[in-house]
């Protein structure tokens, strides 16, 4: 055998037996350290760190992170965080959990105070892994667990932001609310949620959630048996969640829910040069502070079985036949198209015949000769059933789809409805039948097939306010991050433009002007002091009667079928700066109820500008961490 | 078969000691892996079983690379280099992404990790460079820029998947064996200054979650909530095992699910806990003695080939076994390096087994090659 460790096929044998000698030695050397290592580890710190693995638990926490603050225009608050405090239990060695909330029943007993579970008990321990026992409970329970807690093994209290809804039911159909992330929400991979992390539902809350949720932080504290802190092992701080300006007035939002007075129906304030939402209400509603720490079933229930259903947002999902409020796009079309001109006069008997069927004024003796002006002012409906007969159902809709009808505004919030615009291809498609002659006169007067939502119509009315230009209904207004500066600045979108002539659009004005202000006009009631009001009434049919049938029946009707009210105005007639538009449900004319709301809405809204009100910003802002500890 | 001619020195001169001393770290490895999945969940979880499939698998191709005279094989390895990368550049075009790394290329019923190969083919490949380059003085830096950009166009594509450990693991077994054949001193004096010229530079190309990446890597204390966490847990978990141990599926720092990664990276944690410091103590022998087995075979080598391509899979095992063991001990900055055949893997034990394979094809050749 040759001598190991030299080459001899090659150019000059090089000599590996040192180095590898070398290497050899050197990686004794280091496995040797790695065993002293073990040994000090195991042995010499054994009896320690064994104690540390029995004793001592790793809790991994969450900070939660302070969402947005949600404010008005004005700067002025309207959801805001507080904390809440939450009984958690660490799973501890030894320990049996059931025993153990026997124990905590029975320290609660002594000030007679119930247990309630936030869950079930996961069937499953993860050892660094909180249970969470009880949500949100009073300083009572906070008292009692914390000096209690060494009968208590691994249980403590923790402190987590809420949400506290300044405004409650008054601003929850714009806002929506909060609550715990959902199994779909976690499960989807872009949304970078944890269990137990607080996400919008609906409204404000959940559209803007990217950006008001903020991130979370995580703690890793180690703990003895007592669930008491012994050692902080590392932290990362949570990061605020931004802070949202809304277009909302919170003044006149209260003021708009004040004037339902409880009343079923929906209204929205906005300005018409821009579209930016300045109120929007929905009633009833509900109390978005309920579901914060996760809504109790039977509170649910009864919001999900309540026939006037307070969780749907009316303004938005509420379509409603838009009665005589339509008048105006069938008159905008009337004349763009040439059909009548502003001097030709119809002469309403009371009545209009179809073939075999008769379709009632309201007025029953008749308006006699009207023009286009007093056919608006006094809503005269056999005006319209003769100007719908000669547009037809396809041109009336044409002008309807101009004003934003039929199709979502665009607002930021989810489930908006289109509302419905009918034609003739919509009926064959959707019925199987032909279009009827008849319900072309129904829908001259905005009943039959017609839907609106009540923000379309305040959409459509703005357009008219303004010019002719149709804005996208805005509700926020920027985006500033909780330490200041701006994120994300929301512009006005324009969507389009009515077209109509510069004379068309005055003629209109001024008979929505002569429908509040003239005698005879139907929106008598919606006069204010200091400005001019422009506007239109409405009434739309709930149940599908022959009109004579339906008067009969009106002294018996209940309440489920007397008929919506609306009104649709602006003011003030030159140069407008607001648009109200407002539905009350089966709550009779238009002019009797809706007028009057609107009213108060309106009044509302130039009583806050007279005051020419300081601005009171009243924002607290809170840094991030605070409330977490 | 012209690359494989039956001889029976082959069998007579079999390395049974480096084949034992393989076989009962494998065993270890898998009774290892049987106690982090017991408490998986009810049905308990299939990783040992796995894991066994690949020990199997890997007794293959440890065959193969076992019978094919090394000769021969050194032939392919330009090719078998060309693959890998090959492999590596697929994974970056559509690989298969878990933990936020896309490291695996997807056959349906498994998943492949080139880097794992790319381990042995820098091996083989650099084994072939300096074979056919021999030279009698120690390497300038000029005779070494093409080593040097056949292990930096891999170690790039595997930095990116992200991968530092395995990124890193390539480069230190590339020049463990460019200074063990030698290298001049002046040479390595510059390499080394030059490198650190180029850190700045090559800081300043780098995206913002890579230089983050990066500084975790170098302090792992910027993350507490991440490698933090794991070495605390790692060092009760060692600890806690005492002398003897706390036995066989009854390390409840392991049992409770306190150490992450248990079955891969910290797998040996896992072990000293439930063995304690005399089965820590007689893996480390057992590794010591394969480390020192493998030097041996390389000293005893009829070729320069032979010596290279055995010095370079010792080194490669060494390596991984003194960061691993480092990392997990607290003595080392946590970095993803496995330890080989223990941690839980099909690529790196498959392909640590081949390398096995090409171990014991030095050590038995050196009773046939002539010359």
């Amino acid at each position: 055998m040759d001598k190991p460790g030299s080459l001899q096929n090659g150019p000059e044998p090089v000599d590996f037996r040192r180095k590898l000698t070398v290497v050899m030695i050197l990686i004794c050397a280091a496995l040797s350290v790695l065993t002293i290592r073990l040994w000090y580890l195991q042995i010499i710190k054994g009896d320690e760190l064994k104690q540390r693995s029995e004793n001592n638990a790793v809790r991994f926490r969450k900070i939660q992170p302070l969402r947005g603050l949600i404010m008005d225009h004005n700067g002025v608050v309207i959801v805001d965080n507080r904390p809440s405090f939450d009984v958690l239990y660490l799973p501890a060695r030894g320990v049996d959990h059931e025993d153990l909330i026997l124990k905590l029943r029975e320290i609660y007993k002594m000030k007679s105070v119930d247990f309630y579970p936030a869950q079930p008990f996961p069937r499953t321990l993860k050892s660094y892994l909180p249970v969470r026992l009880e949500k949100n409970v009073g300083m009572e329970k906070v008292a009692l667990v914390e000096t209690n807690s060494m009968d208590l093994p691994g249980v403590y209290v923790d402190v987590t932001p809420i949400r506290l809804y300044l405004d409650g039911e008054i601003t929850a159909p714009i806002i929506g609310y909060t609550g715990e992330v959902s199994k779909e929400e976690l499960e989807k991979p872009e949304g970078d949620y944890a269990s137990g992390d607080i996400t919008g539902k609906s409204g404000i809350e959940k559209a803007l959630d990217p950006y008001v949720r903020g991130r979370r932080g995580n703690e890793l504290v180690e703990v003895n048996v007592y669930g008491k802190v012994i050692k902080n092992l590392g932290r990362i701080d949570p990061v605020c969640g931004s802070n949202v300006v809304l277009t909302i007035d919170a003044a006149l939002q209260k003021a708009a829910w004040e004037a339902f007075e409880g009343r079923p129906g929906a209204a929205v304030a906005m300005d018409p040069r821009d579209g930016s939402i300045l109120a929007m209400v929905s009633s009833p509603s509900y109390d978005p502070n309920l579901f914060n720490s996760g809504i109790a079933r039977e509170a649910w229930e009864k919001l999900q079985k309540d026939p006037l259903k307070p969780m749907s947002n009316r303004a938005i999902a509420g379509q409603y036949p838009p009665g005589s409020t339509y008048k105006l796009i069938v008159a905008a079309a009337a004349l763009e198209e040439g059909v009548i001109t502003p001097e030709t006069r119809i002469n309403c008997s009371g009545s209009f015949d179809l073939g075999n069927r008769t379709y009632r004024c309201w007025r029953k003796n008749g308006h006699g000769p009207v023009n286009l002006h007093r056919a608006l002012v006094e809503s005269c409906d056999v005006y319209f059933y003769t100007v719908g007969k000669k547009l037809g159902v396809d041109r009336i809709a044409r002008y309807a789809r101009k004003f934003g009808l039929g199709d979502v505004t665009g607002i930021e919030l989810a489930h908006e409805r289109k509302g419905l615009v009918p034609t003739r291809d919509w009926k064959q498609a959707r019925m199987k039948e032909p279009w009827q002659m008849g319900e072309t006169i129904s829908i001259s007067i905005g009943q039959g097939f017609n839907l609106t939502t009540p923000l379309q119509l305040a959409q459509a009315y703005a357009s008219l306010a303004n010019g002719g230009t149709l804005w996208r209904p805005r509700l926020v207004q920027r985006i500033e991050a909780a330490e200041g500066g701006v994120v994300k600045e929301y512009l006005p979108e324009k969507k389009g433009d009515l077209g109509l002539s510069g004379k068309t659009v005055e003629l209109l004005q001024q008979a929505l002007w002569g429908v509040v202000n003239e005698p005879g006009g139907t929106g008598y009631a919606a006069r204010i002091d200091g400005a001019d009001v422009c506007g239109k009434t409405g009434t739309s049919q709930v149940v599908g009667l022959p009109q004579d049938e339906q008067a009969r029946r009106r002294k018996k009707i209940a309440a489920f079928h007397k008929d919506h009210a609306l009104f649709a105005c602006y003011a003030p007639a030159r140069h407008p700066e607001i648009v109200v538009s407002v539905v009350a449900e089966h709550a009779g004319g238009g002019g009797a109820v809706a007028a009057p709301i609107a009213r108060r809405i309106l009044k509302a809204y130039f009583d806050g500008k007279k005051k020419d009100r300081p601005v009171e910003v009243a924002v607290r802002r809170q840094t991030a961490g605070q409330a977490g500890n | 078969m012209f690359f494989f001619r039956y001889d029976r020195r082959i069998f007579q001169n079999f390395d049974w000691t480096l084949f034992a001393l393989v076989m009962s770290i494998c065993a270890i490895g898998v009774v290892n892996i049987y106690s982090t999945g017991f408490s998986l969940g009810e049905n308990a979880s299939p990783l040992y079983l796995k894991q066994m499939q690949w020990v199997f698998f890997g007794l293959f191709f440890m065959m193969v690379a076992f019978l094919i005279d090394y000769r021969y094989i050194n032939r392919a390895a330009y090719g078998l280099y060309v693959f890998s990368v090959a492999s590596l550049i697929a994974v970056a075009l559509f690989g298969h992404t878990a933990n936020g790394a896309q490291r695996w290329i997807s056959f349906g019923v498994f998943l492949f990790q080139p880097s794992e190969l790319m381990k042995i083919s820098i091996i083989l490949a650099l084994a072939r460079y300096f074979d056919d380059h021999k030279s009698r003085e120690p390497y300038r830096l000029r005779e070494l820029l093409i080593p040097f950009g056949m292990v930096m166009i891999p170690c790039a594509l595997i930095l990116k998947q992200p991968d530092l450990g395995t990124a890193l693991m390539i480069v230190i077994v590339s020049a463990s064996i460019v200074l063990f054949i030698g290298m001049n001193w002046k040479s390595v004096a510059i390499a080394v200054a030059s490198i650190f010229v180029m850190l700045p530079l090559a800081w300043h190309f780098l995206k913002d979650y890579q230089k983050n990446r990066l500084l975790t890597f170098l302090s792992p204390e910027n993350d507490p909530l991440g490698t933090g966490y794991h070495i605390i847990q790692s060092m009760i978990a060692i600890g806690s095992g005492g002398f003897l141990g706390k036995g066989f599926l009854k390390g409840y720092q392991t049992q409770l699910k306190f150490l992450p990664e248990q079955q891969t990276d910290f797998v040996f944690s896992v072990f000293a806990e439930e063995w304690g410091f005399l089965g820590g103590l007689a893996l480390m022998v057992i590794f010591t003695s394969l480390i020192i087995w493998g030097l041996k075979i390389a000293l005893h080598s009829k070729d320069l080939l032979g010596t290279i391509i055995a010095f370079g899979i010792t080194a490669l095992i060494a390596w991984q076994v003194l960061i691993n063991m480092g990392m997990v001990l607290g003595v080392l900055p946590v970095v993803g390096i496995p330890l080989p055949f223990i941690s839980y893997g099909g690529s790196a034990v498959v392909s640590l087994m081949a390398a096995i394979g090409l171990l014991m094809n030095v050590s038995v050749r050196r009773f046939i090659l002539q010359r």
